[in-house]
């Protein structure tokens, strides 16, 4: 199995709070990996260093054996990993192409081309529709971010996620804010966008993360309880006490 | 030990200034600190009070009346200003408030210009006031110390206010977190209006006590206003005592900068600010918790 | 927008372009002379804009662009006389740009008030600067100029004393920068800047260095405003410590949002609404400030989005670039 992402002892302290403390953890390609654990235990914060929105205190960070440790977040971001936010973040005040095509002119690395007209660019006009046709969205192409369902707006969120192209998907509570059936829903589009895609991914819902991962870690008071196939994690005592025994569901208590 | 007298002197100096200039800044910072809007015409209020203080002056022929009474005119001027104009604002977010407290600062500085002309003025000192005390072998102004006190009992005042009383904890609290305090049924508003007025009252105290040292011109709010962001930045907002430290610096650095590079006044200003900037930068992207 | 949109919009901007082309030959002298002070205002609320609207980034020492811009045109016809009136132009705006090189790295790593604070603190240097280096700026009381001459292959030495002429050149620069500042609002470039302007956090995560962005467009800010202000010297003959003042900056402030920040031709409008509006009302009484001053606020508290927006019959959204149906 060929490691993606590796982080080694990887230690945030914000004032007066460690948030991790030594987190080792590799990732291997292709696989669907869940981050589980109670409120608290630094699944954010990890999903952030990993993102580049934070720098860790101490400790390193790999991607396919490249040393990214403290690069920022467009960085990481040109180097193919993508990320998703758990409270939808998208440009509001211009519609769903127009979301879509930021981050294809980005993909495309025009972001600073000032010679052509962005609306002749046959390029970037194409790959665009391509990724609203991918994620359904074409029928609301015109439409304002900002006017969009709820449901739609998770969409477009996953579509600027994966417009990169990323190899390492990132999502951050994605069924977030969605009943039973939506939730079924969203992980069938996960399921199906991230396959021979590397992707982690932050939950709370235990029915999402059974389903979709392949092999689960669980984070509590900032330090890895266990990594393991589901099963294992089922299985293993230690986390049954401490975490499993609550209703999984939503948000934690 | 003649250079010995030279920094001592320097030091007095750059004290007084300092002291001004937290007279000025410290319902800066308040406002600041339980609004979140940096209230550029706080700057103006030291150059009214300045002017005013001149006015009244002359026409009272009495330098302590004139501080008693322009510092209240100004307040009641701020009173309104928030009221009619600022409080417009509260709902639209901070650009709208920002350029309508810039907008302000600028209108009353022609304003004044307009009114008392753009030559520079004189008040004098008062009579009681004159004249120097020997120290160290130099003669020491008497009004200079009388500034370093005075401003000394004013910061005591406030302490003790925000300190010892009820009201005092009110604000210290609404500079933390505002609305839990509100939630809790105090009457925020009000007692930003309060601190809105006390602050303005105090900078316009301290543009009349200025203005015997520093004279009364029409750029004094552009200069008063740069030294207000820097004791803003450095000194963290809401915190009287950052306000303190940090002033206390800038009179220094005045007072130093005008001994050893006397042009260069605002370049010293502006490369303080540079650098605090570079080691302080505030909102960037990534910057952790 | 819709092929119909299109042709009307250009129809009506050549249409202005006509006339602006015509206008010396059936207007007199001091209406000529106002158009050209409207149109150097135009490219300077333009530049504004770039930076507050279109970028988001809010600067209240705006002016020290423009003044540099300006003293570097006083101080080279002044002394080296045999440089070409295009190529001092030219150096203008590069003397903008270079400003905004110095202090943008810098500033552009604030946020909001301590933005616009930092480039007045800026401004204000730069200010006291020029009120100080008597030796080379003669402080307050400024540098006089005479108009040089544009050389132009066909046509010869052409008279700037000849209002006419000063007016076409004025025309075919500010035309130019403004022209090309729209154009480039429709780039990929453009397009980033207004990306980081709306969401800089999603823009960085989607690969944007929203550093480098912010920086690149203050610089080309700092450019047009640098051009304006040459061509305020130009049409001065004159340069003082005005140019570089707090009353600059915040005129071009007023104009900008007088006009309206959140479409594009809404800068040009107050400038020209300001200019006219100041030139009626200073012949009228000495307090023309006072006017100016209510203007301001009157702008600000009930007309947020700008005279612009009360000529248009759909809704406009600010910033938005867009209108519906």
């Amino acid at each position: 199995m060929h490691t993606i992402l590796k982080a080694e002892n990887i230690v945030k302290e914000f004032v007066g709070l460690k948030a991790l403390n030594g987190v080792t953890l590799e990732v291997y390609e292709g696989e669907r990996h869940a981050i589980i654990g109670p409120n608290g235990a630094g699944k954010s914060t990890l999903f952030n260093i990993i993102t580049g929105m934070f720098k860790p205190s101490s400790g390193k960070m790999f991607f396919r054996g490249k040393d990214i440790t403290g690069w920022p977040a467009h960085k990481i971001a040109r180097a193919k990993i993508s990320r998703s936010f758990q409270i939808i973040n998208v440009y509001p005040k211009t519609t769903v192409y127009e979301n879509i095509r930021n981050a294809v002119v980005s993909k495309f690395n025009r972001r600073f081309n000032w010679v052509t007209l962005l609306s002749r660019d046959q390029n970037i006009e194409k790959e665009s529709n391509r990724l609203l046709d991918l994620l359904s969205l074409t029928a609301a192409r015109d439409v304002l971010a900002s006017e969009l369902s709820h449901g739609m707006q998770r969409q477009l969120e996953l579509a600027l996620t994966l417009a990169l192209d990323p190899e390492l998907i990132m999502l951050d509570e994605p069924t977030a804010g969605f009943t039973r059936d939506e939730s079924h829903k969203v992980v069938q589009l996960i399921r199906q966008v991230t396959e021979g895609k590397t992707l982690i991914i932050v939950e709370h819902d235990m029915e999402a993360v059974f389903s979709l991962a392949d092999r689960i870690t669980v984070l509590s008071y900032g330090q890895i309880l266990a990594t393991g196939t589901p099963n294992e994690i089922r299985e293993n005592e230690e986390i049954k006490k401490a975490y499993l025994g609550r209703k999984g569901n939503g948000t934690g208590a | 030990m003649e250079a010995v007298e030279i920094y001592v002197v320097q030091l007095m100096h750059g004290l007084v200034y300092g002291m001004l200039i937290f007279m000025v800044t410290s319902g800066l910072t308040l406002v600041l600190g339980m609004m979140g809007i940096l209230n550029i015409t706080h700057a103006a209020f030291y150059m009214l009070g300045a002017y005013f203080g001149y006015s009244l002056a002359l026409s009272l022929n009495s330098f302590w009346l004139s501080l008693l009474i322009s510092p209240l005119i100004v307040s009641g001027l701020a009173v309104i200003i928030e009221r009619f104009f600022l409080r417009g604002t509260y709902g639209g977010g901070h650009i709208p408030q920002v350029l309508l407290t810039f907008g302000l600062f600028f209108i009353i500085s022609e304003l004044v210009r307009l009114i008392w002309g753009s030559t520079p003025l004189r008040l004098a000192e008062p009579a009681l006031l004159e004249g120097g005390i020997s120290f160290m072998g130099r003669v020491f102004p008497i009004y200079r110390l009388f500034i370093i006190g005075f401003s000394s009992l004013i910061f005591l005042a406030m302490a003790l206010l925000l300190l010892r009383t009820r009201i005092g904890v009110i604000i210290r609290a609404a500079v933390s977190d505002a609305d839990m305090v509100e939630a809790l049924g105090n009457n925020v508003p009000a007692y930003f209006v309060g601190v809105f007025a006390v602050g303005a009252f105090l900078a316009a105290l301290a543009g009349v006590i200025a203005a015997p040292l520093l004279s009364v011109f029409s750029g004094m709010g552009d200069q008063v206003l740069i030294d207000c962001f820097v004791v803003v930045i450095i000194g963290g907002f809401g915190s009287l005592v950052g306000a303190l430290i940090a002033s206390l610096m800038i009179g220094q650095l005045q007072a130093f900068g005008s001994l050893w590079f006397p042009e260069l006044a605002l370049v010293l200003q502006f490369l303080l600010m540079v650098v605090v900037l570079v080691i302080r930068p505030t909102g960037l992207l990534g910057e952790e918790i | 927008m819709s092929r119909n949109r299109i042709y009307k919009i250009t129809g009506a901007v050549a249409t202005v372009f006509l006339l602006l082309v015509l206008a010396p030959k059936f207007l007199p002298e001091m209406k000529i002379h106002l158009a050209t002070e409207i149109m150097i205002f135009a490219l300077f609320a333009v530049s504004f804009n770039l930076l507050y609207g279109y970028g988001g980034m809010l600067a209240f020492g705006f002016a020290a662009f423009f003044g540099f811009g300006a003293y570097a045109t006083a101080l080279i016809i002044s002394r080296i006389p045999a440089m070409p009136l295009l190529l001092t132009l030219a150096i203008a705006a590069l003397s903008g740009f270079v400003m905004a090189l110095l202090i943008g790295p810098l500033a552009v790593r604030l946020k909001g008030t301590y933005f616009a604070l930092i480039t007045f603190a800026f401004q204000m240097f730069l200010y006291a600067i020029a009120l100080k280096w008597r030796d080379v700026t003669n402080g307050d009381d400024g540098i006089g100029i005479a108009r040089p001459d544009l050389y132009l292959p066909f046509l010869g030495n052409l008279s700037m004393a000849e209002i006419s002429n000063l007016y076409y050149v004025t025309l075919a620069l500010v035309a130019l920068g403004i022209i090309a500042c729209y154009l480039f609002l429709k780039t990929p470039l453009g397009n980033s800047i207004m990306c980081i302007r709306d969401n800089d956090v999603r823009s960085s995560f989607l690969g944007y260095s929203v550093y480098l962005t912010k920086v690149t467009v203050f610089c080309l800010s700092g450019f047009l405003a640098g051009l304006a202000g040459g061509l305020f010297v130009l049409f001065n003959e004159f340069v003082a410590t005005n140019c570089i003042d707090l009353s600059m900056s915040f005129l071009v402030v007023l104009m900008a949002l007088v006009g309206g920040t959140g479409q594009f031709l809404g800068p040009i409008l107050g400038a020209a609404f300001y200019i006219t509006f100041q030139d009626w009302v200073s012949s009228l009484t000495q307090r023309w400030w006072l006017f100016i001053g209510a203007l301001y606020v009157v702008v600000i508290l009930y007309i947020p989005d700008g005279l612009i927006s009360l000529f248009k019959s759909e809704r406009i959204r600010l910033f938005g670039n867009r209108k519906r149906g």
